[in-house]
């Protein structure tokens, strides 16, 4: 590669090759990305916080050892949404209450990330606490939608998604607690994974609802994903939901013969409403799938209906539990000017937490609240054992679901902030999956009509990433290239 | 479930939030009302779920299908969960000598 000021547009396995080879040395890589950086933040805003010269001592060190090619992430850049600890920098998680929060130990997947040769390069910006879907609710501002600045990326993990597209990286972390993965990744315009839930560690991660949360991939192509997933999937000590169960080969895979792929297509998904474009885009990707030989089914699955309330019920819930610790004690931002105890934690969490926040955390003490609790969180679990059930059920007799990740396209800034109730109902595509604990894909489908991506998601088993990723990989193949972002 | 003001301040109190921060003494009634009824339709949504019979179906807390898996309780040298407590104690918001420092409870 002659023009390294043109490295930054490798995708990961790419820019892995180019690196043992020694086409180019870690810091040239970085040097590119981080020019790349400084180029499109001013658009975007997806950083945080950009950790340059971590990075760039990081790939001296590197580059001086030589390349390795028994670690798979050798020399490769990666951004993290800044809700995993990183040590030596801030944690974040687009909330003012952790303003001037710096963590003293390290997640397990940054760790793991670190461990197989890779470069942490930014820390990206997010709604609060991964309260969201178009990271318009993070402290300290927006992240813009790379194919279209007066449009939100998605969210939460909207700096990661818009990133990547951007190519500020080749790849990035992210977390889905309802979708929060898969929704960026279809709003900009590209490929992001769910894994099931307890196939990566979440262990340093700021926990938002912990029966739904999981980490996961973001990358410009199918198959970039796999050696991210590879590096941090498998057990973990410190995490007792971490599953005990071997990772699988995530790299070395192959596309499906889309002939003979049973795929499922809940009737509750596809027969909602739709944004014209988006329904187009949709349904030219369906007739495609159709062509190469693919088996669409639609199925009924009964119990989606009720999966909106049961997730903002449960997640709500486990939110008001986990944010109780944000009081003004132990670290975080007090707040000034206090009578008494109470006070003084009233006051820090007030002032520190975002409105949204403070509506999920009202929402879940009501729900756990004696009087309340039977009627709205041990019902809503009850209802979550049916929406399992159902996804169970419906995979028995097919390979994969496949669905809509979104009904509307990227959308323009301040559409529902008035409006939370319509925007937690957007949510329908992707929240169902975190409430059955399986692993999902998210991929391009096409671009819609307006110049805006339009995504869909493939959803398998419990542990079925590889299959998975070999399906995704095959209707990569089957549906048309995004360009690139214009930038 | 329709939510009155009563209520939704209890839960406030349990949660330690205020209820309208920043609301002048003579609009709080308003954006209290506001608040309130914006809170009680989100509620009304969720009382979709009384519509199924659900008294016979368990729970399900966690969606995965397998028991966790507890290490063994062995200590790790050089474990990074053991950090240094100076590290810790550097970022609490007030501190005496080597203690966190709150209001005064007794």
């Amino acid at each position: 590669m002659g023009n390294n000021y043109e490295l930054h547009r490798l995708g990961l396995r790419d820019a892995r090759q180019g690196l043992l080879r020694r086409d180019f040395s870690a810091s040239e890589l970085v040097e590119s990305l981080l020019a790349r950086i400084a180029v499109t933040e001013p658009k975007i805003g997806a950083c945080l916080r950009v950790l340059g010269d971590e990075a760039r001592e990081t790939a001296k060190a590197l580059d001086a050892s030589g390349p390795d090619a028994s670690k798979g992430l050798w020399g490769i850049p990666i951004t993290i949404k800044d809700v995993y600890n990183v040590k030596g920098a801030p944690t974040t998680a687009g909330s003012k209450i952790l303003s001037n929060y710096l963590p003293s130990y390290e997640a397990t997947v940054v760790r793991r990330l670190r461990e197989a040769g890779a470069i942490i390069l930014a820390k990206t910006n997010l709604d609060e606490f991964a309260m969201g879907s178009s990271t318009e609710f993070s402290a300290y501002g927006p992240t813009r939608n790379p194919r279209a600045l007066d449009r939100v990326p998605g969210g939460s993990s909207g700096g990661a998604a818009a990133g990547i597209v951007a190519m500020q990286a080749p790849g990035a972390f992210g977390t889905d607690t309802g979708g929060s993965i898969r929704q960026p990744a279809a709003l900009c315009g590209c490929a992001g994974l769910k894994p099931t839930y307890g196939r990566v560690s979440r262990y340093g991660i700021i926990a938002y609802g912990s029966s739904l949360d999981q980490a996961g991939p973001l990358a410009r192509t199918v198959g970039d994903l796999g050696p991210l997933l590879q590096a941090v999937a498998g057990r973990d000590g410190r995490d007792s939901t971490a599953s005990a169960r071997g990772a699988d080969d995530y790299i070395n895979i192959v596309a499906k013969d889309p002939k003979g792929l049973t795929l499922a297509l809940p009737k509750e998904l596809w027969e909602g409403s739709f944004d014209t474009g988006v329904r187009a885009t949709l349904d030219k990707a369906l007739s495609r799938l159709k062509d190469q030989g693919a088996r669409l089914e639609y199925v009924g699955m009964p119990m989606l209906r009720y999966s909106v309330a049961v997730y903002y019920v449960i997640a709500a819930a486990e939110a008001s539990t986990n944010l109780a610790r944000y009081d003004g004690v132990r670290y975080g931002v007090r707040a000034q000017g206090y009578r008494d105890l109470l006070g003084m934690y009233r006051q820090s969490r007030t002032e520190g937490l975002g409105r949204e926040v403070r509506r999920r955390i009202l929402l879940g003490t009501f729900a756990l609240s004696s009087g309340y609790y039977d009627a709205y969180y041990k019902k809503a679990a009850q209802v979550r054992r049916l929406i399992q059930e159902d996804y169970l059920r419906v995979l028995e007799k097919a390979d994969f679901i496949l669905a809509p990740v979104s009904s509307i396209p990227a959308w323009p800034f301040g559409s529902f902030t008035e409006d939370p109730l319509t925007q937690y109902q957007l949510d329908i595509m992707t929240l169902p999956l975190n409430l059955a604990g399986g692993p999902g894909l998210s991929l391009p489908a096409g671009m819609g009509p307006d110049g805006l991506p339009v995504g869909l998601q493939l959803m398998g088993p419990p542990f079925a990433e590889r299959p998975l990723l070999e399906a995704g990989l095959a209707l990569e193949g089957i549906f048309p290239k995004l360009p690139e972002a214009a930038l | 479930m329709p939510v009155d003001l009563k209520t939704a301040k209890a839960i406030a109190a349990l949660a330690r939030l205020e209820l309208a921060p920043g609301v002048p003494e003579g609009e709080a009634q308003d954006a209290l009302g506001k608040l309130v009824g914006e809170f009680g339709k989100i509620v009304g949504y969720m009382d979709i779920l009384g519509e199924l019979d659900t008294s016979e179906v368990e729970p399900l807390y966690s969606p995965m299908l397998e028991p966790e898996t507890p290490r063994e309780d062995v200590p790790a040298k050089g474990d990074a969960r053991l950090s240094d407590a100076d590290d810790i104690l550097g970022i609490a918001p007030e501190l005496s000598g080597r203690f966190f420092v709150v209001p005064r409870v007794v």
